[in-house]
């Protein structure tokens, strides 16, 4: 726990955190200063003055906050009357040049300069000359689109070029009022994080091609979320919608903020994973390649699971941890063997030491630390010789050639457990649609041992069941979240004296839970 | 009124060349710098009362005793010849007249600080300046004035050259070093400043060529022989510059205190074809200008101008008579500032564009007089809300035109038919 501090702000003593600058120690507090270059992640520039406090008694009496650390017994202005010119002033020059075109800006109703004109400026433009101007609808590679005469030049984007991808491909050019961010000719943003600078870009000056004018910010519902498209686990916000007689789509997966995982911001690979959530989606339930209710194909797996001498099941890496214990429950009162086989999950080399992982898959952590058989020989053998094979959710056309895939199958039946209608999928004899992981609550282990829990984010008109409930079905004998957890407990020692309510939101570090659970 | 003293060789054919500036005692103070502890010659400097002469006027000697002790980095001198505030023309003599004056002064204020690399920032413009300089330093190497041993001493200093691009806001400090560090020139907010965090983030002294120049003098002469110049808290000598509408424009070292329209009419010859006064810019662009009344109890001194609101600036005095549209001369001076302007910083930025269109508008007869009274606010909104002083440097002087001469404004407004309508 950092040290605390006591200071004045507007007069009135607050306790804030020691060593940071006075934007974010009072901000810390629910004390707002205005600011538009300054990020936590990117440090302090001090270009757009927004952030001018006074000092009482302080030389100098006006200083910017993001450059100013927080000291003890500093009295800090921020509602005085030349304070509050200040914050009208310099409002008025971000908004001299800048187009107001916000009912067509994606950025309209998440935008700084609307938020802080509604609450520093409000008065009527008294720009009556031509404004600057500068280039539209640039492409900026990487699907980054950028306007520059919206932007405010803060240099956010610049900086997180320079400073987190170290690709450098952007820079202000030219002087004064026409000072532009840009690439250089020819060299477009070409590094996997650009996406990045869009919810960076305090203004709409960078926008997205994929979420361009899809949909207006105040529809979407914000929902927290873990990124499943690689072992680190990226805290997301999913932002989705339900239009007037549609199904809720997510529109876009944005960064969350979790200091022990993924910073302020995620890969562009996670950030378009939201499209397989809506897309390429299995909806029904299918006997052999007809749709049947799915009453009828369940009774229909009861009936092959009676029938089969010996069964063989396969976990997606993806699964939850719930699922996971849900099915290893299954698998102990069926007799069968549970595999977790899934490298077909792993790109080797892929991963870059920042956040991108190798491992495509969010929680084989969660196999290993529930003892499951991840090796392709104990599968192999065990589908062979298996008259019956459960895949829940597990791609298998990533590990095989559809080829090898249909010859390891022979003579034996699939059960495919599935989100998505895959061509693994196609293969099976009987498919059970499931929801995903934007759609069921659950936890994951990430590469580095944190577990993290997340909430269901939305429901489909056609909400599908969760693996849980599906394994129950077919016979798992955990039937309530409270069972599947106690097994969770049994396995995972940091888990023991926990509640399941209790897992903290930035997730629980293993590693430091089993040190201390190490007794001399 | 004129004085020899810094401009005591640049009357002399070829004191440029090293042998020719020897025989005129170039590089004889370093015998006794060399003898003298570095805290002796920082005193002497201090007690001289040497103030930067690159327009802020802050003390030298007190300034090299900002320098944090033992931090184990090492320390550098950079050498600000951007000389771009216009209507400033003085250091440009020193690098061609007398470089080696400057050289000399180099390493009196090197060994003074503990310093053994030297970077002189020179505008891109001075051409024949750099040329002159680079060969002056050349011979200096050769003669061992610089390089591992200096004057035969166990010190080493380089020097080299940085020739700028073309921007004013290089002769700011913090941005003069992003520029030599080979970055985009923006200044740096500060605090830190150079002293403790300076080029390639080490302790920096920065010193305006005019200042380092005057070192050998103190030096040679002493304390004393310096103050017996100019006034008690603004001792010494100036090269001023003078221009614009004089009989006799041109470069005059003069000592600091003169009565500024003594040495307009005695100095520079008065104003010129027998015309009236009409104002005075007294220390290049920046500063406010003077009305004659104002100039009659001016003195030529940092504290007579701050009196007077104004500054004492770089020693370019402009002078205007009464044929000059003060319109005309805003537009140009807000011109300037606009197209200097880093855009780095927001009100900067954006704001002094926005002032130059108004007063195009207004010059065009478009104005009413809510735009004058926009620019005059403007003023104020813009002033020292920024990292650097460059949005001041055009604000300040703005104002006082706005101030003094408003019924010039006024009369551009009235010109505008549609705006007399619109005050009805």
């Amino acid at each position: 726990m950092a040290d605390k501090i006591k200071l004045f702000v507007n007069g009135v003593e607050v306790e804030v955190e020691a060593g940071k600058n006075l934007i974010d120690a009072v901000g810390a507090v629910g004390i707002e200063i205005p600011h538009l270059c300054y990020h936590p992640a990117l440090g302090a520039d001090g270009n757009c003055r927004m952030c001018l406090v006074g000092i009482e008694d302080g030389r100098p009496p006006l200083v910017p906050a993001c450059k100013t650390p927080a000291m003890a017994g500093m009295k800090v202005l921020l509602d005085a009357a030349h304070i509050k010119k200040i914050q009208h002033d310099v409002m008025e020059l971000e908004l001299i040049n800048h187009p107001t075109d916000c009912p067509v800006c994606d950025q309209a109703g998440e935008c700084k300069l609307q938020d802080y004109y509604m609450a520093f400026d409000q008065a009527e433009s008294r720009m009556n000359v031509p404004q600057v101007v500068k280039g539209k609808k640039m492409d900026f590679g990487a699907g980054v689109v950028h306007d520059q005469e919206r932007c405010v030049v803060c240099g956010r984007c610049v900086r997180f070029c320079r400073q987190i991808t170290k690709t450098g491909e952007l820079g202000i050019i030219n002087r004064t009022d026409d000072a532009r961010v840009n690439i250089f000719p020819g060299r477009p943003l070409s590094n996997r994080y650009a996406g990045n600078v869009v919810d960076l870009c305090p203004v709409g000056a960078m926008t997205s091609r994929d979420f361009r004018f899809k949909q207006r910010v105040w529809f979407l519902k914000k929902a927290p979320g873990i990124c499943h498209g690689c072992a680190k686990g990226c805290n997301i916000t999913i932002d989705h919608n339900r239009e007037k007689y549609k199904d809720d789509i997510i529109y876009r997966f944005r960064p969350r903020l979790n200091e022990q995982v993924n910073g302020y911001f995620i890969c562009d690979a996670g950030r378009l994973s939201y499209k397989a959530e809506n897309e390429g989606r299995l909806t029904e339930a299918r006997l052999g390649n007809k749709a049947r209710p799915i009453d009828d194909v369940l009774a229909a797996c009861t009936r092959e699971i009676e029938r089969a001498e010996k069964i063989a099941l396969v976990l997606s890496p993806n699964c939850s941890l719930e699922q996971m214990a849900a099915v290893q429950a299954l698998a102990e009162k069926l007799g069968a063997f549970l595999s977790g086989y899934s490298d077909g999950y792993i790109k080797p080399g892929d991963g870059d030491g920042y956040l991108i992982q190798d491992d495509k898959a969010a929680n084989r952590a969660g196999l290993g630390l529930l003892g499951i058989d991840c090796s392709r020989e104990a599968f192999e053998s065990a589908v062979q010789q298996a008259q019956l094979l459960i895949n829940f959710n597990n791609d298998l056309t990533r590990s095989y050639k559809e080829s090898d895939l249909k010859k390891l199958l022979q003579g034996t039946k699939v059960i495919a457990v599935s989100s998505h209608d895959t061509p693994g999928t196609a293969l099976a004899d009987l498919a059970i649609p499931v929801a995903s992981y934007s759609e069921y609550a659950g936890s994951v282990v990430n590469c580095d041992n944190i577990l993290q829990s997340f909430a269901k984010g939305l429901s489909k008109n056609n909400d599908l069941a969760d693996i849980c409930a599906i394994a129950v079905q077919l016979g798992s004998p955990l039937g309530s979240p409270k069972e599947r957890f106690a097994l969770l407990q049994q396995s995972i020692s940091a888990l023991k004296d926990l509640e399941p309510d209790k897992i903290p939101a930035q997730g629980l570090n293993l590693n430091d839970s089993e040190a201390a659970n190490v007794t001399a | 009124m004129q004085v020899k003293i810094l401009s005591a060789k640049f009357d002399i054919k070829d004191a440029n060349k090293i042998k020719v500036a020897k025989k005129h005692g170039a590089y004889s103070t370093l015998d006794k710098v060399f003898s003298m502890p570095p805290e002796d010659v920082i005193e002497l400097v201090k007690n001289s009362g040497l103030r930067g002469r690159g327009g802020a006027g802050f003390p030298a000697g007190v300034k090299w005793s900002f320098l944090p002790k033992n931090t184990g980095k090492p320390v550098y001198l950079a050498v600000n010849s951007d000389e771009s505030e216009p209507a400033t023309f003085k250091d440009r003599y020193i690098l061609v007249k007398d470089p080696h004056m400057m050289i000399e002064g180099i390493i009196i204020c090197s060994y003074a600080i503990g310093s053994h690399d030297t970077y002189i920032y020179i505008r891109g413009e001075y051409t024949t300046q750099v040329k002159v300089l680079q060969a002056a330093i050349d011979e200096a190497y050769k003669a061992g004035y610089l390089g591992d041993k200096v004057a035969g001493r166990d010190f080493k200093l380089n020097v080299t050259v940085h020739r700028g691009a073309g921007a004013y806001v290089c002769g700011e400090e913090t941005a003069l070093l992003e520029s030599i560090e080979g970055k985009k020139g923006q200044p740096r907010s500060k605090p830190p400043f150079p002293a403790v965090a300076g080029l390639y983030g080490c302790p920096t002294i920065i010193n305006n060529v005019q200042s380092i120049a005057s070192l050998p003098f103190i030096i040679a002469k002493g304390a004393e022989a310096y103050r017996a110049y100019g006034t008690e808290k603004s001792p010494g000598t100036h090269l001023f510059g003078i221009s614009g509408h004089v009989e006799k424009p041109g470069m005059y070292e003069l000592p600091l205190g003169l009565p500024l329209l003594e040495v307009i009419d005695k100095v520079a010859g008065g104003v010129w074809k027998g015309r009236k006064l009409k104002g005075v810019i007294p220390g290049g662009s920046s500063t406010p200008v003077l009305l004659p009344e104002e100039a009659k109890t001016v003195t030529l001194d940092y504290e007579s101008m701050a009196a007077h609101k104004t500054m004492f600036g770089s020693g370019g005095i402009v002078v205007l008579d009464e044929t000059v549209d003060i319109v005309h001369l805003v537009k140009n001076l807000i011109d300037f500032y606009h197209h200097e302007s880093c855009g780095q910083c927001t009100p900067c930025r954006e704001g002094l564009g926005w002032m130059l269109k108004i007063v195009k508008k207004i010059l065009r007869g478009d104005g009413s007089m809510a735009d004058v009274n926009l620019l005059r606010e403007l003023c104020d909104n813009i002033e020292m809300k920024t990292v650097c002083v460059l949005s001041a440097a055009c604000t300040m002087p703005v104002r006082s035109y706005l101030d003094k001469f408003r019924h010039e404004f006024e009369a551009y407004v009235a010109k505008n038919d549609s705006s007399a309508a619109e005050a009805k």
